[in-house]
């Protein structure tokens, strides 16, 4: 009988069941030895001392005692357990706005009210604003009705930003008629702004040139754009927004006295992108109103075919270097966003290294039509490779990994992480030796010398050889891999066959 | 007959030639009179006039519309300026990008650590450094406009005061708080001044601060949902190799922007 071995050498490595549990303990072992040997020999490079100050002019970092400003407060200890550059909550009593992980001093330095604990007046609430509705702190709510002469209206028993948007959604509208001098006119606006504020009389539905009404208000050919809606209304010589802009309708009397709905106006389904004769602009279907001088049209928010697709205002769709997901990724790469809005596209870079990747989710509004919306998300590779079973391998709440069973059983990175592999450091080694294998083929001799495979014979076959290639470009910028410009890399991957 | 005829051909040439040079000198003449004339009205526009707006429009004085046109560039440039450096005049603390230096508004020197915010109050910062920009041009504003009254022949006492800058929806005022008193036939006395421009700062500040919250946060913010929230608005966001990450957020009406810098839940190559 005669054994051959097959060793496959990258830079680290997953091996055959009996040997991966002995590697692993061995990477855990180098990886034990840098963490003491980072602690020691890098102690002047690691963060040593809680400085209030740092000479780059940065508040509150943990940062070597020679990056202290001079004269700067310092403790040798983490920024955490310091009274001097505690986090807490400041609060704007201007604006009403907080912000979180604020040192106590930048926050009063500026003028702000720190608290430790989360203060009272940063508890959001429902800030009604006329026809809309803002969900604010209570200050903020007084400082947004005070620049817009409204009486405040805040209420803190409401909880969400939706439910807040929902409170004035239903309100009801139309004209409110009012003495101003000896003549009548009328506000379109809501029926409790005319009861409390106009101290008018309320028609619901009406609009203020209806004739029945007899105020002063008379149609007109301007448009304008409205606050918090998205098409273009016709207004009146009082100033108010009368129905949806049409061009059909200019000298229609019935027009101008009853408030049509978005669906009772023009081409309700379409955008109405650039129309001259229809103001219906759809925000989702990518139109907005939006005012020029004295006249306003729905302006085209889409970017049209990018990439080879259709790309609607709003949409973001992830853009790889090469290959992506499953293990694939070209060295060097990394993932990006695009973002269609207002009609121009925006790149968005996710992290460097990989250590974002981007992630893609397609929802079909109608047979030819699909939205897509991406993000970048940490790529949570890290503790793929100590995964011992599928479930824990893909369990997608902790980890962005992926498995391969059969005859080799391995967790994977979905997405490799990118190395400094050019560096040669001995991070980028350990990572990719993970990768290392060997398997024992046995052979038995006949006698007439011929050998016949008895053991492992799966890993004389390409299929194998391939298997172990992809384990090892999975686990980071490692072995056989092309990189970002699509050249193919040479080394980083063996063969050695014996025996 | 073809004698004559060659002759009064060449008559008519060198007539013609005669003509064509004299049109030509001409036009030529004609060409440096208009050119003149541009130069002229260009020196009068840009040189001579007022570049600050005249104060009378015929017998009425105008001082806001003065004082307006006199600071309503300086305040554009300057706070055009500001915010593409995070709102610092002078930042320290922050990256280069492309030459420009962007303040770093929420930082951490820390791997997997989420960011200390640098700069809380931000509208109010803002105001400061913007406030103090523009005092300068401010105190020169106010003596331009004295120096107009008296050679109308008004008398005027400009009181000692501050100028404030105040951002809000739709505006950036500057309000000279210094009481002026102006004196011909009748007294005329102003209080403080309220210089308004058109600008959507207000709302890229309290969006920013908004952001630079969900830095500290989550160490993240998504610039998708503010897009669909705030159409006008488009931002970008660029992830440097160090964690860094630059915001650009630009009211897309204006053209207004603002920039600044995180470095958040910034992870390093490998485990590190």
């Amino acid at each position: 009988m005669k054994t051959g071995s097959f060793q496959i050498l990258t830079i680290g490595g997953i091996v055959s069941d009996k040997m991966k549990g002995k590697i692993f303990f061995g990477i855990l072992i180098l990886l034990s030895f840098i963490v003491v040997f980072s602690n020691g020999s890098l102690g002047q490079e690691t963060p040593s001392v809680c400085c209030e100050k740092t000479t780059s002019g940065l508040f509150c970092q943990n940062v070597p005692a020679s990056e202290c400003a001079a004269g700067a407060t310092q403790a040798a200890s983490s920024c955490e357990s310091t009274s001097f550059c505690q986090q807490g909550y400041c609060s704007n009593p201007f604006e009403g706005t907080c912000s979180s992980s604020t040192p106590r001093f930048v926050c009063e330095n500026n003028g702000g009210v720190w608290s430790e604990e989360f203060p009272p007046q940063c508890q959001l609430g429902c800030c009604v604003l006329g026809e809309q509705a803002a969900f604010v702190t209570q200050t903020r709510c007084k400082a947004l009705s005070a620049s817009l002469g409204l009486s405040t209206n805040f209420n803190s028993k409401i909880t969400s930003e939706v439910q807040c948007i929902l409170s004035v959604a239903g309100q009801e509208k139309g004209a409110c008629v009012y003495d101003e001098g000896f003549e009548k006119t009328c506000k379109f606006t809501t029926r409790a702004n005319c009861a409390n504020v106009i101290t008018g009389e309320f028609f619901k539905d009406t609009l203020c040139t209806a004739e029945e009404l007899g105020a002063n208000c008379a149609p007109t050919t301007k448009t304008a754009c409205v606050p918090g809606r998205d098409e273009v209304h016709f207004v009146d010589t009082c100033g108010n927004p009368a129905n949806i802009y049409d061009s059909s309708k200019t000298n229609n009397n019935a027009y101008w006295s009853e408030k049509l709905s978005k669906a009772e106006s023009c081409n309700p389904d379409g955008a109405n992108a650039d129309s001259r004769t229809c103001g219906n602009c759809n925000y989702l279907l990518g139109s907005i109103c939006r005012q020029d001088g004295t006249t306003a049209t729905c302006v085209d928010l889409n970017c049209g075919k990018v990439d080879g697709d259709e790309r609607t205002h709003g949409e973001s769709w992830c853009v790889y270097e090469g290959e992506s997901g499953n293990g694939k990724s070209s060295a060097g790469s990394r993932h990006y966003k695009k973002t269609c809005s207002n009609g121009e596209v925006l790149i968005e870079t996710c992290a460097e290294f990989r250590q974002e990747s981007c992630v893609q989710s397609d929802t079909k509004l109608s047979d030819t039509q699909i939205f897509s919306e991406a993000s970048c998300k940490a790529n949570r590779w890290q503790d793929c490779t100590s995964q011992r079973s599928k479930d824990d391998c893909e369990n997608g709440a902790r980890r962005d990994c992926y498995w391969i069973g059969g005859t080799t059983n391995a967790c994977l990175p979905k997405t490799p992480p990118g190395l400094e592999f050019w560096q040669k450091d001995q991070e980028t080694n350990s990572i990719c030796a993970q990768a290392n294998t060997r398997c024992t083929v046995v052979y038995e001799k006949d006698i007439f010398g011929d050998e016949d495979c008895k053991e492992n014979c799966h890993c004389r076959t390409a299929d194998w050889l391939n298997l172990q290639k992809q384990i090892c470009s999975s686990l980071g910028d490692c072995g056989p891999n092309v990189n970002w410009i699509k050249e193919q890399g040479a080394g980083g991957f063996k063969v050695i066959g014996s025996g | 007959v073809k004698e004559n005829s060659s002759r009064r051909g060449q008559n008519n040439y060198k007539r013609v030639l005669i003509d064509f040079k004299m049109s030509k000198r001409g036009q030529v003449a004609i060409f440096v009179i208009v050119a003149l004339v541009i130069v002229g009205v260009l020196v009068v526009v840009f040189g001579f006039s007022d570049s600050e707006g005249d104060l009378f429009q015929g017998d009425e004085a105008n001082p806001e519309g003065f004082l307006k046109s006199c600071l309503e560039p300086e305040l554009k440039k300057n706070s055009q300026t500001l915010a593409l450096q995070g709102g610092y005049r002078n930042p320290e603390g922050f990256i280069i990008d492309n030459g420009d230096k962007i303040k770093y508004l929420c930082y951490t020197s820390e791997y997997y650590e989420t960011c200390v915010v640098q700069q809380p109050l931000l509208k109010e910062h803002f105001e400061k450094e913007l406030s103090a920009m523009i005092d300068a041009k401010a105190d020169s504003c106010l003596k331009t406009l004295e120096t107009e009254y008296e050679k109308r022949g008004y008398e005027i006492t400009i009181g000692e005061g501050d100028s404030e800058v105040k951002t809000s929806q739709g505006k950036i005022s500057v309000i000279l708080d210094s009481p002026v008193t102006v004196e011909k036939e009748s007294v005329q006395e102003f209080d403080t001044f309220e210089v308004g421009v058109e600008s959507n700062m207000y709302e890229l500040l309290l969006v920013s601060s908004s952001m630079i919250e969900l830095e500290a946060v989550y160490g993240d913010a998504e610039t998708s949902l503010y897009m669909r929230y705030y159409p006008d608005l488009n931002m970008e966001k660029t992830k440097l190799s160090d964690g860094t990450t630059i915001y650009k957020i630009e009211n897309v009406i204006t053209g207004e922007e603002f920039r600044f810098a995180s470095r958040s839940l910034a992870w390093p190559a490998g485990f590190e």
